[in-house]
């Protein structure tokens, strides 16, 4: 196999407000190859590939490709020099057809008009090469999921690209349509074109790809050929040892059962399956770190146990009390506190003050008459910015000029001082810097020692490890095994969450 | 090189400059608009200016063309605070003049009673218009812009349809006008002028509704819905009953005032009964930005261009529309001046 190197991204640094998404980080890329881009979700992968795609400027570092430095400033630039992205989120016109779609942006030899005639042959051509059937006169509206992907391909394709970039494409498609993109793949290497795959997924990753290249926190862990490698390394290199922080939450005594979720079956949007009969329980002042790549419920079993989604099946009973069909009211009024994985779009209200925020679900208990006593909900807002160390420069400013750590610390101070029966905690270090992450962990640790019990649902295997007293793996909305802390092992953890089978 | 940059925060002198910004720009322009029809400009803001406060008459005019503004502005502004859109304004005055009208003319009641009846039946009638689109967009989300427009068309022809038909006065001839309401139907007036005590009542409403909003849990609930709708279910504040109740106190206000023209102004219900109150509701709401104290000032403006369209109309014989021009731009800058806020312009050599 010729070795010849066509991508070379050296020292690549891009740092968003308050996180690093990538420190540093080196690929080189062979042409032919198909290389797997692997690590946790926030581990950088897909910020690496839009600064190779020209969506985002690096901050620092250089993109050589085919031998010469070159800098894109937008996909144009990227596409024109023979680089093609398919997004998790595919980027087509619904109301027009999959001919449309792919020619849209092309000039074809006829510009100004478009030769469809042309077009429909060359599609053909590409399709009968690679395997990758579509039909060009369909609306791109009635396709399924895994026809747009292929659609998406094909406009890439089209557009003669050396280079192909694909954010984990498998996401959404079944397993047999995951077979035939493989095979697709496959016959593009053949060809000589070159692929980059981006997936969290360790399986995939060891059936398709040829190197891979695993990032971590933003940085590199390191290149590896897929033929001498196996799920368990990976694992851990992706998930990692090392333990940043030397927090342990120390073992208490727990009370009595507060949380029993039972056989719990819920939608998603779109109508499937997310939770597939869920079923647990969590203890006065215990921890249950709910451990699991993200998509697979979490977003669910957050919205489900704070009320916001109501589930198909299965009841969910709070101290006793069947709470199931109570309303978000109802479940904050029985004691239920939150702190969402999307902060910013959920958790709180950016435009709104940060006294706003902190009273944004207590504002209910200052009624004065038909008034609210404004006073004492400032008075104890002000209280809350002091005992949780917010750093703002006034109660008045709008949460969103505040640090991700400090928008943070708004919303657990808005959570744990209602003193919550059952807390739980969505990514609540997510994208905090260490100072941050240790501040919300031992926060966590109290709140449970206090008597609150926790569920922590987290990608970061370390967190898990660190705050619970007990751990589930959840895959594809089924549970897989509820391990005690004392018995888990990170590397058996990592190995469930890529959908490894129990031992 | 002229770059455009995204701002990180937002000057907050901007915010509250832009309303005024828009206001000077829109002067300009339609300065150059009067100098295009041959007037001068600096002459014709000084005539618009003297007929509006310069006599008792042009004060009073402007008192009464203001306070329906205030209402409608109240009427686009407490949905909008929830993020919502009433277009519908005018529809919901229209219906509640008909159903002022209708008390008024057909409903015997003690003379006392007539006038609070006429204001209930009112504000109830517009705000069963109003809760149509409310309850849709709470239900199935249906764009409330689209349902409150077209709503509008059909409250506007069901009281044109009546004016022409069954509700026509016996003595008006062939004019599509109902009867002159009786004496005790219409609203007192002051100092032998066209002022009539709907003027305070406006007033009254918007200091009423802006504690509501200031200072009341359910005013805090509405923020929230429209600073974040997903914190606000979070936080487990009802989101589909406060689009509902805004939308409803919204209508209820607008049909007030349909009340307060049929029985203020006119004394009967008519054809075309609002040269497009309700419409200009919606840059008052804006100009305010959902402020109801700050409606009655911006209300004031808009009253004001439309008594000194009309002078302007006499003096100089410019067609009226040069308001409806005017209240145009402001929209336009207004919405331009949004971009500012988010975003700066960047001039850089080289």
């Amino acid at each position: 196999m010729s070795r010849e190197v066509l991508l070379e991204m050296r020292g690549i640094v891009k740092r968003f407000p308050g996180v690093v998404a990538n420190d540093g980080v080196n690929l080189t890329v062979y042409r032919g190859e198909i290389h797997g881009l692997l690590g946790e979700n926030g581990a950088g992968k897909t910020t690496l590939m839009n600064i190779l795609y020209g969506l985002y400027q690096p901050d620092e570092g250089e993109i050589i490709f085919e031998g010469k430095r070159v800098r894109f400033r937008s996909p144009r630039d990227a596409i024109e020099a023979g680089i093609g992205m398919v997004h998790q989120h595919f980027m087509l016109v619904r109301r027009m057809n999959v001919l449309q779609n792919i020619v849209l942006g092309y000039r074809t030899p006829k510009d100004p008009l478009i030769d469809e005639g042309w077009v429909k042959e060359k599609i053909e051509e590409l399709s009968k090469m690679y395997g990758i059937g579509v039909d060009v006169d369909e609306l791109v509206a009635d396709l399924s999921v895994g026809e747009e992907q292929r659609v998406e391909i094909l406009k890439a394709l089209f557009r003669n690209v050396k280079l192909l970039i694909l954010d984990e494409p498998t996401a959404v498609l079944t397993p047999q349509e995951v077979k035939n993109l493989f095979s697709a793949l496959r016959a593009m290497t053949q060809k000589g074109l070159t692929v980059i795959f981006i997936t969290h997924k360790l399986k995939e990753a060891l059936s398709v790809t040829d190197r891979i290249t695993v990032l971590r926190r933003g940085k590199n862990v390191g290149t590896i050929e897929t033929a001498k490698t196996n799920e368990r390394e990976l694992a851990r290199m992706m998930v990692g040892r090392e333990v940043v922080m030397d927090i342990r939450k120390p073992k208490i005594e727990f009370g009595e059962e507060v949380l029993r979720v039972e056989d719990l079956w819920v939608e998603d949007d779109r109508g499937l399956m997310a939770l597939k009969g869920v079923t647990f329980s969590i203890r006065r002042g215990e921890i249950l770190g709910i451990a699991g790549v993200s998509g697979n419920g979490q977003k669910e079993l957050e919205e489900v146990l704070t009320g916001l989604r109501k589930p198909k099946k299965g009841r969910i009973i709070l101290n006793g009390k069947d709470i199931t069909n109570l309303s978000v009211e109802g479940y904050t009024a029985s004691g239920v506190a939150c702190i969402p994985e999307d902060r910013i779009g959920v958790g709180l209200a950016p435009s709104l003050s940060v006294a706003d925020n902190l009273m944004l679900r207590d504002f209910r208990n200052f009624r004065k008459g038909i008034t609210l006593d404004f006073k004492a909900m400032e008075e104890r807002a002000a209280k809350l910015v002091e005992e949780f160390a917010i750093k703002t420069p006034s109660l008045h400013v709008p949460a969103s000029t505040l640090s991700g750590g400090n928008i943070q610390r708004i919303i657990l101070a808005r959570e744990l001082s209602r003193n919550p029966k059952l807390l739980i905690a969505s990514q609540p270090s997510r994208g905090l810097d260490i100072a941050g992450i240790e501040y919300v962990r031992q926060r966590l640790i109290n709140a449970a020692k206090n008597g609150s019990a926790i569920l922590l649902i987290s990608e970061d295997l370390e967190e898990i490890l660190q705050l619970s007293d007990t751990i589930a793996v959840i895959y594809e909305g089924e549970i897989k095994g509820i391990i005690p802390r004392e018995k888990a092992d990170i590397e058996e953890i990592g190995y469930l969450m890529a959908g490894g089978a129990a031992a | 090189m002229i770059k455009i940059e995204r701002r990180h925060e937002t000057p907050r002198w901007l915010v509250y400059a832009i309303p005024f910004i828009s206001i000077a720009v829109s002067l300009l322009f339609v300065g150059l608009l009067l100098l295009a029809v041959g007037v001068n400009p600096v002459d014709a803001y000084m005539t618009m200016f003297s007929r509006s406060f310069g006599s008792k008459f042009g004060l009073t005019e402007l008192f009464v063309k203001t306070a329906p503004i205030v209402l409608t502005g109240l009427a686009v502004a407490i949905p909008l605070r929830a993020g919502l859109w009433n277009i519908g304004a005018e529809g919901q005055l229209y219906m509640g003049a008909f159903a002022a009208s209708f008390i008024a003319l057909y409903v015997s009641l003690p003379p006392p009673l007539v006038l609070p009846a006429m204001a209930l039946a009112a504000a109830f009638m517009g705000l069963l218009w109003a809760s149509l689109p409310g309850i849709l967009k709470a239900k199935f989300d249906l764009n409330e812009i689209i349902s409150t427009l077209l709503l509008n068309y059909v409250a506007i022809y069901w009281v044109d349809y009546l004016v022409y038909g069954p509700m026509r006065g016996k003595e008006v001839f062939n004019f599509p006008y109902s009867d002159i309401f009786p004496d005790f139907a219409i609203l007192p007036r002051f100092f032998g002028t066209r002022l009539h005590a709907g003027v305070f009542i406006a007033i009254i409403i918007a200091i009423l509704l802006y504690l509501v909003i200031k200072k009341t849990s359910f005013g805090f609930a509405v923020k929230v819905v429209g600073a974040n709708p997903k914190a606000a279910e979070y936080a487990g504040i009802n989101r589909k009953r406060i689009i509902i109740y805004t939308m409803l106190i919204g209508g209820a206000v607008a049909g007030f005032a349909g009340m307060m023209e049929v029985s203020g102004i006119h004394m009967r219900l008519r054809s075309g009964l609002s040269p497009g109150y309700g419409y200009a509701g919606i840059p008052v709401a804006l100009l305010a930005k959902g402020n109801p104290l700050a409606v009655i000032l911006s209300a004031f403006l808009f009253g004001f261009l439309y008594v000194g369209g009309s002078a302007l109309q006499t003096t100089y014989s410019i067609p009226v529309s040069i308001v409806y021009v005017f209240q145009a731009l402001i929209v336009l800058f207004i919405i331009g001046g949004e971009f500012f806020t988010k975003y700066t312009i960047r001039i850089r050599r080289g």
